[in-house]
């Protein structure tokens, strides 16, 4: 097997702080990746059932976040932004920025429209009395309001922006931390994949579009897929220079972020092939260096198989794959960060989890991690991340020698 | 509703925007500023206080008061119509 080239001048994640159904922090994840439980059941978060549906939304959500804001702060901080401070907390002390000068560092959030639930909670409060509609609401309706919560809370002082790429925003904004790195505008640059908070609106409308399953369960790639199931979460990843010290996850060796031209959800094998072979170009790898690919992986029929047609397509057939939504669901803007946070973690700790619910693939010619967790020494990874919109995107990561 | 009644509900409004404030004492001789809070704290409480009050006024005829005693003896006023 060729082996994945030692970029070593290539952006390292050095931090992850992550939150998903499996609970907060990465050992929760890593535990629940190797050995997955169950974590989806009706929605409970209010502002997310439609009242009268036959069917109630299912999903993952996450506990409470700990509290990190000063109460004054928490008081005009939504759910999303506590669960962000929380996340982020985690990445910035494993890699040490407070030694880092503030103006040096960046935060790039990946997400747009992230507060659906509260501000539709918001309008239905005020629908009555929109003369005492606070003056808060007036800043914490735009997404940058995130970046000022982050940028305030933690000595950021670089830059902080939102970029907007709906599932695949995770993983845009992973790519854009590292090219920011990559060009000196900073030496160390966080990845947010903020958590999208959908209420019944967006859940409806997904459904409607047969995009959501109806089911009880995500199966990516297996013969009964029906859409994904809605997970809430959210990951930081800090992103740093090759020679920032401290000991490094996996570096991002290559990346492409493409508009396919399709304005809706419809799927694109060119545009998926075209971003799959842009990002091993960067990376200078042929198709056969990746012994892993996580996919996108939603489990929605079209959009699975023209993942597998498109890693066909761009020669990448005989890595291990498997689809984390799968376990944990789908957390549209987060998700490209949490797996991209998934990928890393498999690779320092040499497994590689099992998607569920996969009984009965929809093309046996590619080697499913299935049924239980997998010993894998991964060097050279694959994360796919697409978006509506016409958005396609693929990181290649690469391992970092021990003692590198 | 009296003039003491109006300012009690004014500084609830205070502790609400500001938690950390709920022990100290807050008097009639204090300003907002004063005290800590900052533009945006400030026009939080002036809505909340309004609404506590059933108040609806524009924003512009609560310009003026210089402490919590002179804001209550305008909202009182505004409530004796």
């Amino acid at each position: 097997m060729p082996s994945c080239r030692d970029d070593s001048a290539a952006p390292v994640v050095t931090g992850i702080g992550v939150a998903t159904a499996f609970g907060y922090g990465k050992a929760a994840l890593v535990d629940g990746l190797r050995e997955p439980r169950p974590v989806f059941g009706e929605l409970q978060r209010p502002g997310r059932q439609v009242p009268g549906r036959a069917a109630p939304f299912r999903g993952a959500e996450l506990a409470a976040p700990p509290e990190r804001l000063p109460p004054r702060v928490a008081r005009v901080t939504g759910f999303g932004g506590r669960v962000a401070v929380a996340v982020l907390a985690e990445a910035w002390e494993e890699a040490g920025l407070d030694d880092l000068a503030p103006e040096r560092i960046g935060l790039v959030i990946g997400g747009s429209n992230l507060d659906a639930r509260e501000q539709m909670l918001t309008r239905e409060a005020y629908a009555e009395r929109m003369q005492y509609l606070l003056p808060s609401y007036g800043y914490t309706c735009f997404d940058t309001d995130l970046g000022g919560l982050c940028s305030s809370h933690f000595p950021i002082r670089g830059f902080a922006y939102t970029l907007g790429g709906a599932s695949a925003s995770g993983a845009l904004a992973v790519l854009h931390a590292a090219d920011a790195v990559r060009s000196g505008r900073v030496d160390a640059c966080i990845a947010l994949g903020a958590l999208q908070d959908l209420s019944r609106y967006e859940l409806q409308a997904l459904a409607a579009l047969g995009a959501l399953s109806p089911g009880e369960s995500c199966r990516p790639f297996d013969s009964a897929h029906d859409g994904f199931m809605f997970g809430e979460s959210c990951a930081a990843l800090v992103i740093r220079r090759p020679a920032a010290g401290g000991k490094a996850y996996g570096r991002i060796l290559g990346g492409a972020h493409l508009a396919n031209g399709n304005r809706g959800p419809e799927p694109s094998l060119a545009g998926e092939a075209r971003a799959i072979l842009a990002a091993l170009a960067q990376a200078g790898l042929p198709p056969e260096a990746i012994d892993y690919v996580n996919t996108h992986g939603t489990g929605t029929p079209k959009g699975d198989e023209t993942e597998l047609a498109a890693l066909r397509a761009a020669g990448v057939v005989d890595a291990a794959i498997n689809a984390t939504k799968s376990l944990i669901g789908h957390g549209l803007s987060a998700a490209g960060a949490v797996e991209t946070a998934a990928v890393l973690l498999q690779m320092r700790e040499g497994f590689l989890h099992p998607s569920l619910g996969l009984d009965d693939p929809i093309d046996d010619g590619f080697d499913w991690v299935r049924g239980a967790a997998r010993p894998h020494r991964c060097r050279c990874a694959l994360k796919l991340s697409f978006g509506f919109g016409g958005i396609d995107s693929a990181l290649v990561i690469g391992a970092v020698e021990e003692g590198a | 509703m009296d003039r003491n009644a109006v300012l009690a509900v004014l500084i609830e409004q205070i502790r609400i925007v500001e938690p950390a404030l709920a022990e100290q004492e807050i008097k009639a001789e204090d300003s907002m500023a004063a005290i800590g809070l900052d533009s945006m704290s400030r026009q939080e409480v002036l809505i909340l206080g309004m609404e506590a009050l059933g108040l609806n006024l524009p924003m512009v005829q609560l310009f003026g008061p210089r402490n919590l005693g002179e804001l209550a003896d305008l909202l009182h006023a505004k409530l004796q119509g």
